[in-house]
């Protein structure tokens, strides 16, 4: 027990340490979070104290009674911590399962701690999950149902730009890069929707039957990655009601609705339009690949006002 | 510049002329018996600085909280390739479902520009019309144009205009709510008119492509939140009737000669801005100056028009300020002074016979019921 407070203790410590240096080095997001984690921390051990408190006047009054009863509370207690300690690592790995909204869900009811990743490996991770391009809300949405925590989405907006400026300065210096989708016609960034750089050219033009192709594939990820959580996670759920009312003949209710059927569903439509929208999506790769450089294979071409004038004559 | 053009100008002064946008264009529609509002639309006047000059502020334009829940209405079904929006129409009209392309107009290739828009939205209806196969039923944010007393105003249906068996319907979505099945008359009408000058504006544009107006059909699509929850629902709505006020009041601006040829050949609205944009023309002049054309007021200009706290002042008195159906009721009495005379009991002239019958009534039934309740 007592090791178990004296851990705690250089834990806050440690936390504390990395709270100043995150608020002197002006990490707002990245202080708060280890803010959290700390008072989190400071609860733990006000929790783990009282347990040695009572313990000890346990074994003074009535030495030897309720043992079995104390040492299973104490396994459970151990349990939670090791539970909340592990979800960052989990995290990390970019691994689907939610650690964190199980432990979550198995804890008393507490608000979705934000993660310490970076945000761009939070897009990462909730756009691998999805596999196709998405909008930044969907982003949030998804993050905040299968890892832990949700940002604000009007972090997002900037975050392309700033992408794109690493990447003029120093090409593939990442390993990946939050990118722009392009429109098939003309190979512009499409507006509101974020990709993955390593993904192939054909996954992030959009033709005018892609935004429904991505939609039925998002909603047959986010079904897989529900069936394969341990427990139920209502975020999930909610997110995949969200794609199941609007899929034909994918679930009756919010209540009634099962994630396989719901794939059934999806690929059921997927099949109707997936020849026209890979024939589009193939030649405007093609001539993406051919046409544009390589920061504009990422970031999409504008049209110059040069060439707005002249598109504005030949309107007239 | 023609001899109406140049009256205008002068009408107008030395202000920039403003350009229609839809709302104005449907405000137009609602009134269709003021000819202040012709006039001054007419001209392109900026009403709003004029009314304020003329000491009548009126605190118009859509409130901030307004703009943000529509906004956000907008963009829930239009989210994710307008997911809800296609489950809607897949419901309503019985869209087919191999019918899901969406095209998104509210720029193109990274540029917002209007002539570009405008542009792209018509090659991509011309292809779509053309073309009679999937390709294309959606297109988020079009950019139309309709030529409104002589002059060109772009309009953004905050909607999407789709085709369905050949046939391009116009999606207004609202941010008010439908409630069991209803939902606020005026608000409905508003919408109406509003998505009878897009059906309008869509017209014009297939038949520079040489396609009859019947390609564009008459019934629109209303989306709004249903009860009090946030899913969509959608409703269709006929706006014949509106498209013909439309027509007529557009076709009215074109012989505003008619309506100028009663008005003195020296009138104008002109601020008479110094070189710093500062008037120095008195209000009262103005004032003035807005007196000698007719208007007619009516309770509902205060949603639509940027003159009605001036209107409503000039109009206090009358009958027409409580009201369409008390002045229709009230044929031919112009005050409320005159009436209530009537109701007391005053002699009145033959053309004036029946209403004061039925003031009198009104007066003897008010009475009595005041009687029973002391």
């Amino acid at each position: 027990m007592t090791e178990s407070v004296e851990s705690l203790e250089r834990h806050i410590s440690q936390l504390r340490t990395a709270v100043r240096e995150a608020v002197l080095a002006g990490d707002r997001e990245r202080a708060s979070a280890l803010r959290r984690e700390l008072r989190q921390a400071e609860q733990d051990w006000d929790e783990a104290l009282a347990r040695a408190q009572e313990a000890g006047a346990g074994d003074r009054e009535e030495a030897g009674r309720e043992v079995a009863g104390r040492e299973e509370a104490g396994r459970e207690e151990a349990g939670r911590e090791e539970a909340g300690r592990e979800a960052p690592g989990q995290d990390r790995g970019g691994a689907v399962l939610a650690g964190p909204a199980n432990a979550a869900s198995a804890r008393a009811p507490q608000p979705p701690q934000a993660p310490l990743l970076p945000l761009r490996e939070q897009v990462h991770e909730a756009l691998s999950l999805l596999t196709v391009p998405a909008a930044p809300r969907l982003i949030a949405t998804v993050h905040e149902a299968f890892f832990a925590g949700t940002f604000p989405t009007a972090r997002l907006t900037s975050m392309k730009r700033d992408e794109e400026r690493s990447f003029r300065t120093a090409p593939f210096a990442r390993p990946y890069y939050v990118c722009a989708a392009l429109t098939a016609d003309l190979l512009a960034p499409a507006r509101g929707l974020l990709a993955i750089s390593t993904w192939p050219m054909e996954r992030r033009v959009i033709g005018s039957l892609s935004p429904r192709v991505d939609f039925l594939t998002g909603a047959i990820r986010v079904a897989e990655a529900i069936e394969r959580l341990p427990a139920p996670v209502p975020a999930a759920r909610r997110l995949l009601w969200r794609f199941a009312a609007s899929i034909p003949g994918a679930a009756e209710s919010a209540g009634n609705m099962h994630p396989h059927e719901v794939t059934q569903a999806a690929l059921a439509e997927l099949a109707v339009h997936q020849a026209a929208d890979q024939a589009t999506r193939h030649a405007a790769a093609r001539r993406a690949r051919d046409q544009l450089d390589d920061a504009q294979q990422l970031f999409g071409t504008r049209i110059q006002l040069a060439g707005q004038r002249a598109q504005a004559k030949g309107g007239r | 510049m023609n001899r109406t053009e140049a009256r205008l100008a002068r009408i107008r002064g030395r202000a920039l002329a403003k350009t229609h946008n839809a709302r104005t264009i449907a405000a137009l529609a609602s009134n269709p018996g003021c000819a202040r509002r012709a006039i001054l639309d007419a001209a392109g006047a900026d009403k709003q600085r004029i009314a304020a000059y003329a000491g009548f502020p009126a605190p118009f334009g859509q409130s901030r909280f307004a703009l943000a829940r529509g906004n956000a209405v907008e963009a829930q079904v239009k989210a994710d390739g307008a997911a809800e929006l296609l489950t809607l129409l897949r419901e309503h009209l019985n869209l087919p479902i191999p019918q899901a392309h969406y095209d998104d107009l509210s720029e193109v290739g990274g540029n917002t520009s209007l002539d570009l828009r405008h542009a792209r939205t018509r090659t991509l209806l011309a292809r779509a019309a053309a073309a009679r196969t999937d390709a294309g039923t959606m297109f988020d944010h079009p950019l139309l144009r309709l030529e409104v007393g002589g002059r060109h105003a772009f309009l953004e249906p905050d909607l999407i205009a789709f085709q369905l068996h050949g046939r391009f319907t116009i999606v207004e979505i609202k941010s008010f709510p439908v409630i069991d099945g209803q939902a606020d008359g005026a608000k409905v009408a508003a919408a109406a008119i509003q998505s009878a000058v897009y059906v309008l504006a869509l017209r014009d544009a297939l038949a520079e492509q040489g396609l009859p107006a019947e390609a564009v059909s008459h019934e629109t699509v209303l989306v709004c939140p249903r009860d009090f929850s946030s899913r969509p629902v959608a409703t269709s709505l006929d706006v014949r009737k509106q498209l013909t006020v439309l027509r007529r009041q557009l076709a009215r601006m074109d012989r505003i000669d008619d309506l100028l040829d009663l008005l003195p050949n020296d009138l104008t609205f002109d601020l008479d801005p110094d070189g710093d944009g500062i008037p120095r023309r008195s209000p009262a002049a103005l004032a003035g100056a807005i007196r000698q054309v007719d208007a007619r007021y009516a309770p509902e200009c205060l949603s639509t028009c940027e003159m009605c706290f001036f209107c409503r002042d000039e109009a206090r008195g009358g009958t027409a300020a409580l009201g369409r159906d008390v002045r229709e009721e009230l044929g031919g009495v112009e005050h409320i002074e005159t009436a209530l005379r009537l109701a007391r009991g005053a002699r009145a002239g033959n053309d004036l016979a029946e209403a004061a019958e039925l003031l009198r009534t009104a007066a003897r039934l008010r009475a009595d019921i005041i009687k029973e309740a002391v």
